[in-house]
Parts: C-alpha cells; structure tokens; sequence
C-alpha cells in the first residue's frame, strides 16, 4: 500500500446558536491519500485481491489515529472513500466496504453498527461530507451529524482518499425528540 | 464597540486543528519527514460595524493572547512541542462586515505574534497572509524557519479552509507549523547561490 500523506483534522465547536457548547463538541477525521491500487490497467473484473491487499491495512491505520486524534469515547462515527477521476467508485468502495476494513474502527470503539459512508469521485481538492451516526444504534437521532473534509492536493486522478471519523458526541445544541417519540 | 464578555475565550464560536504528513513526495519518502499543520480559531469580530477610526488597541490587547494560547496549546500537541517545530507561519481571514486591518490587530502585534514566537520557540519575524471572504474563504498560509527565516529549504505553505466560517462579523485566526522542510528541498540556498543580476545572464541560454 502507498500511503502518500496522512492528514489530520480535529473540530471543537465551542459555541453554537450563540450559547455555549461545554464541553466543546469534539469531530476527528483522520484521511489517507494513497494509490489506487487499481489505477493504470484496464477494467478489472475481480477486486479481491487489491481489497486483500489493502483494506485491512488500512483499516488499521486509520482506526488508532482517529481515536487518538478525538481524545476522548468514541461516540459516533462514519468513514469515506474518494476516489481520484481516472478511478471507478467502485474501487473506494472496494477498500471501505468490507469488514477487514471497517472491523479495525469498530472494535476499538467499541461499536456495533454499520459505519456511514460517503463514496465519491473528484478532482484533487473535492469536498467531501462524512456522515456520522451513533456507533451502536444508528437511530439515535442526537447523534447524526457530518463533517467537511477537503485536501487541497488530493486526490491526484490515480488516487483514493480514504477517512475515517469519529466525534465525541451528539450534535452541538442536539434538541430534537427521539424516533421514538414519533412511533 | 459592541459589549465584550468578561472572558475573551467566549469570543472563540470554534476551533480547527489540522496536520498532514508527508510519507511520499513524486513517489518517494523523503528523507527529512516533515509535518505541517494549522490551528484556526473563529473568533467573533469585535470591531465588525465600527467605522474606520476606531480604536482597535484595548481590545487587541485584551483578546489576542487568548487566541495566542487556544492555538499554540493545539499545534504543541499536535506537532510533539517547541522542540519538534522548525518553521511557523500565521494568518487572518476577515469577514465580510470587518476590516482587513481587524484581522492585522489580532496577529500583527506582540499579543499574538510575540506570545506565538516564544512558546514555539523562534526568534524570526513571523511570516503571514491574510484575506477577506465568506465563509469557507481557503487560505494559503506561509511558513519560514522559525530562527533562520532565510532558510529556504523551510519555505512551505498549510492550507486551512473552514466551511462555515468566519462569518461576516468573525475572523478565522490561523497560527501555523511545520516539523521540517519541504519534501524533497532542493533548491539551493543563499549560501550557494551564484551571485545573479540581469547582467551576469546577458548571452546565458537555455
């Protein structure tokens, strides 16, 4: 795996509706920008093997530095997979769609749900928003939410950025009634 | 000026922290590895709506060491400490309803710069850029050496945009950092340099 750069991105939203938010609400992404392991050949009928190759790997380099990055429980959280305009999407969903992947994140956080994903295709500098739902049961409603990701040089045609995220809580001023409510 | 809270840090709506590594440059790793990385801060614009001979100085003073600490707390541990730092940089995007010179007041005087040289620390002027914008204005912020700003090998830029700010009445304040040198630096120095005028090149060709 050719791991180009490793960008980090940490929000704390101190205030939000023009009240105090306290703690601040904590979101980390952690995006790795690597080549597409299937960039350079023609239509590639099978992807086992680039998902063997790679998915794990990166699974388990994302996982520990997002939850390093967040500083605190892991309460929601969502990944994604950007692939570079000479790529199919179906080569990041390839790397992020399978539990070598995704199972890293999961464990050591403790969560059980699928993780939300945005897949996409852009140009180097596309802006992508990674959705985030609660880690164990994806109808808490507090807790869906999404953050914009953009790498200015990222990713080049042959490329895929793949991220995690994690945050810490809720959304900031999270006041809506649960699904329950409207059962 | 509008009324101001007793603590400045409630200014501050949020704050951005981001680092990137470079682990392959042209599809090597380079041999000084480098970090580089930004902390912003959106802070509410305490001027927006004043007019042009407004006193700027009092609250200057009284909000950007606030800043100065929100951020450098942030790129220290983000980056492993002074020691780890080598080069700095610093920036301002002003919204809308501000001056550009708002954004001058809170980097531009030793509330901020002095307090952002020491703790990381440097002894070079701290390079800059600012701009004004809308939310989710990008900016390109410079660094150089943090004790040698000649150094040309540590000339480099961190990109920080933040989608939802400022906002006309905020400003995005930027303190910036790297760990090393740009990947791959090679482009001489001053101290290598051959001296260059429009003369010494009179008949050069290509």
């Amino acid at each position: 795996m050719n791991v180009r750069k490793i960008v980090t991105l940490i929000d704390e939203t101190a205030r939000e509706g023009g009240r105090p938010v306290n703690p601040a609400a904590r979101v980390a992404v952690v995006a790795a920008v690597i080549e597409n392991p299937w960039g350079n050949q023609p239509f590639v009928e099978d992807l086992s093997e680039g998902i063997q190759d790679n998915a794990s790997d990166l699974g388990a380099l994302l996982a520990p530095r997002v939850i390093e990055a967040l500083g605190a429980p892991v309460e929601a959280y969502g990944k994604a997979a950007i692939v570079g305009l000479d790529g199919e999407i179906e080569h990041g969903s390839a790397l992020i769609h399978t539990l070598q992947f995704g199972d890293h994140f999961r464990k050591a956080a403790e969560a059980t749900t699928l993780l939300p994903a945005v897949e996409k295709r852009g140009r180097a500098g596309v802006t992508f928003d990674i959705p985030l739902k609660h880690k164990t049961d994806a109808t808490i409603r507090s807790h869906h939410q999404s953050i914009e990701v953009r790498i200015p040089d990222a990713p080049h045609p042959g490329e895929i950025v793949v991220a995690l995220a994690a945050a810490a809580q809720g959304r900031p001023q999270q006041r809506l009634a649960p699904l329950s409510s409207e059962k | 000026m509008r009324s101001l809270p007793e603590n400045p840090e409630e200014l501050i709506r949020k704050i951005v922290f981001l680092r990137e590594e470079i682990l392959l440059e042209n599809g090597a790793a380079p041999l000084v590895p480098a970090a580089r990385a930004a902390a912003a801060a959106v802070v509410v614009n305490p001027w927006a709506g004043l007019g042009p001979d407004s006193d700027l100085t009092e609250a200057a003073q009284w909000l950007a060491p606030a800043i100065a600490g929100a951020l450098i707390e942030r790129l220290l541990s983000g980056l492993g400490g002074p020691d780890a730092v080598e080069a700095f940089g610093k920036g301002a995007i002003v919204g809308t309803a501000g001056e550009i010179e708002h954004g001058g007041a809170l980097i531009h005087t030793p509330y901020f710069g002095n307090l952002l040289r020491e703790s990381l620390e440097g002894t070079s002027i701290i390079c800059f850029a600012d701009s004004r914008g809308d939310a989710g204005e990008a900016l390109v912020v410079p660094m150089w050496h943090k004790t040698a700003a000649a150094t040309r090998s540590h000339y480099q830029t961190v990109d920080i945009r933040i989608p939802d700010a400022p906002l006309a009445d905020e400003i995005v304040v930027v303190a910036a950092a790297s760990t090393g040198p740009r990947p791959h630096a090679r482009i001489g120095d001053r101290k290598t340099d051959t001296p260059v005028s429009w003369s010494t090149l009179v008949g050069a060709s290509r």
